[in-house]
This record gives structure tokens, sequence and C-alpha cells, in this order.
């Protein structure tokens, strides 16, 4: 076990319709808004270049798409525990999370239930989560569809 | 007005009309592999980026034994294939996305939605592939940034061995930027 790592696994079984993901905050730094270029080499100058956003109507350098989706999915595997696999999931950016800004998530489960891919089944959960401004505003209503691990016969539960 | 350049965004992104842009609605772009394979310093930086303590991302040992190798953050899809700013030999600037290639009168753009659907984990030495396609380019609509087309596309990704890895659809808002008053 590698110290910080989040191992915790959360079991299909166990997930309630209803239940509440944990908020997360997280602050937007200038730094982090480049670190958006630097790892995801999406080099388009409205997240590294200030005029350049003013020049389009924006205040300043916002967050890319790949940080938005990157948000939503540890919102959802950090509840689920690192088993979770994204199977789906929707983003509509509604609203721009700029240098400075705070990114609050929020969760929720709406449906938990089984299919069949091919020859196996999957156990899914359905997840509701927004991303908001430190000033309450709705930046990116996203849903998930989350796979989920069951117990093995025998572990503990 | 006169037009504007898209010369700021740094790709080569085209400048036309609407009637340009819907002639090549159903266009589908080769298939077109991603530079460099999938690897471990990029998924650790994009997982420091994002601040995911994922161990299926940080744990060689555990992600070996439950996913089969050190697995990448799924937001990092289309950075698999975004081209390198440069290449030995090669002239001009990259190659944007298919979404960025449509002839519209709009200077910028903002990226508006996207809808995954994964098949498959993404693993380390993963080589993706990606075909575009051009499925819809909306009438011109006003929003709060400007007057622009909404641009659909959707993307077909695969692994080297041909395994249907993930699709998505996205739209894009391409837009004339607004003078301050």
């Amino acid at each position: 076990m590698i110290p910080g790592v989040s191992y915790a696994q959360r079991y299909w079984e166990d997930v309630e319709e209803g239940s509440a993901l944990p908020r997360v905050e997280d602050e937007i730094t200038y730094r982090r808004v480049i670190m958006n270029p630097a790892t995801t080499w999406d080099y388009f100058p409205a997240h590294h270049d200030p005029e350049y956003a003013r020049s389009q109507g924006q205040p300043t350098i916002y967050v890319n798409t790949m940080h938005f989706l990157g948000f939503v999915d540890r919102l959802a595997t950090e509840w689920s525990g690192p088993r979770g696999f994204i199977a789906r999931r929707k983003v509509s950016m509604r609203r721009s999370i700029y240098a400075g800004d705070t990114m609050v998530g929020e969760g929720r489960v709406v449906r938990r239930y089984t299919d069949e891919a091919g020859p196996r089944v999957r156990h899914l959960v359905d997840l509701e989560l927004t991303v908001r401004n430190q000033d309450g505003e709705l930046c990116c209503p996203a849903t998930v569809t989350l796979e989920m691990p069951v117990r093995e016969p025998g572990e503990p539960g | 007005m006169a037009p504007k350049s898209t010369e700021a965004t740094g790709y080569d992104v085209p400048i036309g009309t609407y009637e340009d842009a819907t002639a090549m609605v159903g266009t589908t772009t080769p298939v077109r592999f991603g530079e460099i394979a999938v690897n471990v310093p990029m998924i650790r930086h994009y997982a420091a980026m994002v601040q995911d303590g994922n161990a299926a991302y940080w744990d060689d040992e555990f992600a070996e034994r439950h996913w089969g190798g050190v697995v990448a953050p799924p937001g990092m899809l289309m950075t698999w294939l975004i081209p390198l700013e440069w290449k030995p030999g090669g002239v001009g600037r990259p190659r944007p996305l298919l979404t960025a290639r449509v002839p519209l009168p709009g200077d910028t753009f903002v990226n508006v939605s996207n809808d995954a659907e994964l098949f498959t984990p993404i693993r380390v030495g993963d080589h993706l592939n990606v075909v575009e396609e051009l499925v819809e380019v909306s009438e011109a609509k006003r929003t709060s940034l400007g007057t622009g087309h909404f641009v659909t596309t959707v993307s077909t990704y695969r692994r080297q061995d041909g395994e249907l890895v993930a699709r998505t659809t996205n739209v894009l808002f391409r837009f004339m930027s607004e003078d301050d008053a």
C-alpha cells in the first residue's frame, strides 16, 4: 500500500439509491489551469493566455474539457473506489471555471441496476453530479454510469 | 464586419460560410493513430493535475492485479490522440481535431458538451487510434458569448488490436468574438 493513495472500495450490493456522494472542493489556481495544457496537450490559448481568454469575452483563463472530465470521474471513483469503471459519462459545460475559482463537486446515486453486455452481467449505478463554482453557480452538470464490483463469495461484508 | 482571423488559436482553423460547413456534414476522417502509446509518466502528471489518488493510476501492483496494468484516467482519452506540436521535417502548425477543421464564420470556439461511452479500460502500452465524423452543424445561434454555430462530432477510439475502446459525441460552439463596447 502506498501512503495517501485511495484503496477503499465500495461494493455494488451496498449502494443505496438516493444516497449522497461526499462533497469535494478544489481550489483552481492559475498554476493549476496551466497544468491543463501541460498534462493534456491541449494548447488552445484560452487555457494559458489570459489576453486570449479576454478576447473571447471571458475574464481570464479557464479549465479545459479534460479537467472537467477528470474532476467528474474523480468524484465518482473516489466514492466507489479504484475498482469502479466509468462506463458512460455525459457532461455539459454551461459556465467556465476560471483561474482563482473553486470547483465544488456534489452528487447522488439515482439508480442501482444490472444489465447484460453480451455474456457479461454488469453491476451498474447511475450518478447525477454537479460542478459549481464558489458562488454556487452551476458550471457543469454531469451524469455517470459506473460499473462496480460485487463481493466474491466469502468476502467480508 | 470584416472576417476575423483564427490565427490566434494556434491552429489552422478555416473560415467559411454555414453552407461550406453543412456541405462537410457526413465527412469521416481516415484512421489516425496517436503519436505516443499510453504511458505511466503522462498518467501520473494528469492524475496530479486533477488531484486524483485512485490506486489504479498510482499503484502498479494494485493496477496489475485488478486491471491487468496501470490504468489511464478516462478523462485523458482525447490526449492520446493530440498531435505533437512539431515533428522532424514537419511544416506548419499541428492539424486540429475535425471539429475545428469545419469552415465557419467564427474566429474562436469553446467546448460545450461531451458524451462518452467507454467499453474497456485504457492501460499502459495501449496505442489508440481514432476516426472522427462530422454529424451536425447548427444554424447560427446567439449565446452570451456571441453568435455562432454548434458543431457535433462523433469520435470512435480503438486499440492497436482493433478492440473498440470508446465512442464520444462532442459539441463545440464556434463563434465570432465580440469587441468590447
